[in-house]
């Protein structure tokens, strides 16, 4: 069993209301930073503990605080990206819905040390009736004196106001996200200005996904040192991961970065194994947009060392060998899986989710989409697998947010590992519209636990 | 004047349009339309559009270049109750293909259409995070996850009995 500092409360009856909320011990963090502390000491536990962005970039959360602006006379705010919408990813979701309260007493503390006295939580416009249980808690910290005028005599006003998004994938990057705050389209912005100098309505701003804010609390209860001691190298603290596809127990799972790609699929614990008894062909492991691995290169690195669950070990070997921790998506495929079409529905996605402003990615993603449903459909040709490849490659790095890398990774990791897979579908175009390859990729029998 | 909030739909629209600094009532326009949506049909004509932009007090195509580009908002009349069922990666790997299948059956439409009877649309959308709880779908403000055949029969049922008491 690993350390719990997000979840440990979760299953506490009634954990959702104020009073047992805070019966467990919650708003304590408000306590100990408006009270004890200010706003640059809280910046520095933030920075001592090591937190990275959860969203998926996992850039230090104190480092960017500290780039905030603060220009004389003008507000400041931060907005809270609850926007979760990376295919795989459903940990947000359920931090909102379960333990709310987690969430407001992270945004507190997290604005008086940006000095945000109007807070903003953008969530996707999906989870309606999550919407509807912030507005609740936050009615209830209203009510106990924790939001509002003058917040513990301290002389902080604060409000927290929930929005939602209305469908568009774009709007968890931070500049189309505050482009929607605003109420347009979400079009990401050039940078520079970054949100911490020009962001929402033209001021600083700081944009940190529901995951990392509620990270705060804890870190400011238990100190920055402490929490850095948890995990493993620049991998500091829990993580929370949520698993899905062909196992036998999908759910949000917090670990501390230090068990093993392949305890975390086969223990117990946690995934319980590929499900009916089946074969671990692949997984994408942080999200969609990272890329795919076979199950070799999984659980083991290219030089054979064991995988970890952790932002340096996910990544190790780069993109040639291995993939990313991304936001915790963890998509597991069984031995059924196709990795074409599978490549072909996330193509799909990102057709439909750009945006529209940057060519690259606007006629990129359409193409690519094009291509894989000929292959998928037993009408491809072998030079698509290099027109794709061309194409992916040509989208990367292009364009002005990172949908079109997010768009290309994909593709080109299945290509990289499974291009006798895609090779084998278009030799045989009749028989793979009724069976699929299975796992006769592999080289080397796949090695899976007793 | 045409079309209008009622009063407590209109209460709802200040609140929204008070969350944002004086000036920027803009930043309340994807709440509004999604207030306007839910109260006048489940979809936003035109008239509805121009009507949100007298209320937030900016031009019509402010409204129109929003209202397309979000995939929430309906352009077009749909049915009583919308089934907007998940197809992207991971509901795709745990069998989202044959409920598609499965629903367009059950309802003889295709995505995109509505029955006759005007009670129910299928939409076909992009992942909305239930994917642990997959294959699922939207209808309204609920996930119905985990979907097998006989849950798809037991939803339509419900939906019926709904849509014949309101009648």
């Amino acid at each position: 069993m690993g350390v719990k500092l997000l979840l440990d409360k979760a299953h506490v009856p009634g954990i959702r209301t104020y009073d047992v909320y805070r019966r467990e011990g919650g708003y304590r963090s408000v306590e100990k930073a408006l009270k004890e502390m200010n706003p640059e000491s809280i910046v520095e536990e933030v920075k001592k503990s090591g937190l990275r962005g959860r969203g998926g970039a996992g850039f230090p959360a104190g480092m960017k605080w500290s780039f905030i602006a603060k220009p004389e006379g003008v507000p400041r705010h931060l907005v809270c990206n609850a926007d979760e919408s990376e295919p795989g990813t459903f940990k947000d979701r359920y931090l909102m819905e379960f333990l709310p309260h987690l969430l407001l007493e992270g945004l507190i503390v997290s604005s008086y040390a940006l000095g945000s006295n109007d807070t903003y939580i953008y969530i996707r416009g999906e989870y309606a009736w999550i919407t509807d249980i912030l507005e609740e808690a936050i009615k209830e910290a209203h009510a106990n004196g924790w939001l509002g005028k003058n917040i513990l005599g301290t002389g902080f006003d604060c409000n927290i106001h929930v929005q939602r998004g209305a469908g568009a994938y774009i709007c968890g990057e931070e500049t189309a996200l505050i482009e929607s705050l605003e109420g347009n389209r979400g079009n990401p912005r050039i940078k520079p200005p970054f949100p911490a100098i020009q962001g929402l309505w033209q001021r600083p701003t700081v944009v940190n996904n529901v995951e990392t804010l509620a990270a705060i609390g804890p870190i400011i209860n238990m100190g920055g040192d402490e929490y850095a001691k948890i995990g493993v190298g620049r991998s500091t603290g829990t993580k929370l991961i949520s698993a899905c596809g062909n196992i036998n127990k999908p759910g949000v799972y917090e670990i501390d970065m230090t068990i093993s790609v392949e305890d975390f699929i086969y223990s117990d614990e946690f995934c319980g194994g590929i499900a009916n008894g089946k074969k671990l062909k692949a997984c994408i492991p942080g999200g969609s947009s990272v890329p795919i691995l076979p199950a070799n290169l999984l659980l083991k690195t290219a030089k054979g060392e064991t995988r970890y669950m952790n932002y340096e070990s996910l990544s190790d070997g780069g993109f040639a060998t291995g993939s990313m921790m991304g936001s915790g998506g963890f998509i597991v495929l069984d031995e059924d899986q196709c990795i074409v079409k599978n490549t072909y529905t996330l193509a799909r996605f990102y057709r439909h989710e750009s945006c529209g402003q940057c060519s690259p990615c606007r006629e990129g993603t359409g193409w690519m989409e094009k291509i894989l449903q000929k292959i998928e459909t037993g009408k491809g040709s072998m030079s698509d697998i290099d027109l794709l490849w061309d194409i992916q490659r040509k989208i990367e790095g292009n364009t002005i947010c990172p949908l079109g890398d997010a768009a290309a990774w994909p593709v080109a990791a299945a290509i990289r590992h499974f291009r006798d897979e895609f090779e084998w579908h278009i030799n045989n175009p009749e028989l793979s519209q009724t069976s699929n390859f299975g796992l006769q990729h592999y080289a080397d029998p796949i090695h899976v636990p007793a | 004047m045409g079309l209008q909030f009622n009063e407590q739909q209109m209460t709802e629209c200040k609140r929204l349009v008070a969350r944002y600094p004086e000036g920027k009532q803009k930043s309340a326009l994807l709440p509004v339309l999604h207030l306007a949506q839910e109260s006048f049909d489940g979809w936003l004509s035109t008239e509805t559009m121009d009507y949100v932009a007298s209320l937030l007090s900016i031009e019509p195509i402010e409204v129109y270049e929003v209202a397309s580009f979000y995939s929430m908002y309906n352009l077009k009349p749909v049915g009583k109750f919308v089934f907007e069922v998940c197809q992207t990666g991971p509901c795709m790997i745990s069998g989202s293909d044959n409920i598609i299948t499965y629903i367009q059956q059950q309802l003889s439409i295709k995505p995109g259409e509505t029955t006759e009877d005007g009670i129910f649309t299928l939409k076909l959308v992009e992942c909305l995070g239930a994917c642990g709880y997959a294959p699922m779908m939207q209808v309204g403000k609920i996930y119905k996850e985990h979907l097998t055949k006989e849950k798809v029969d037991t939803i339509i049922a419900e939906y019926r009995s709904q849509a014949a008491a309101k009648n």
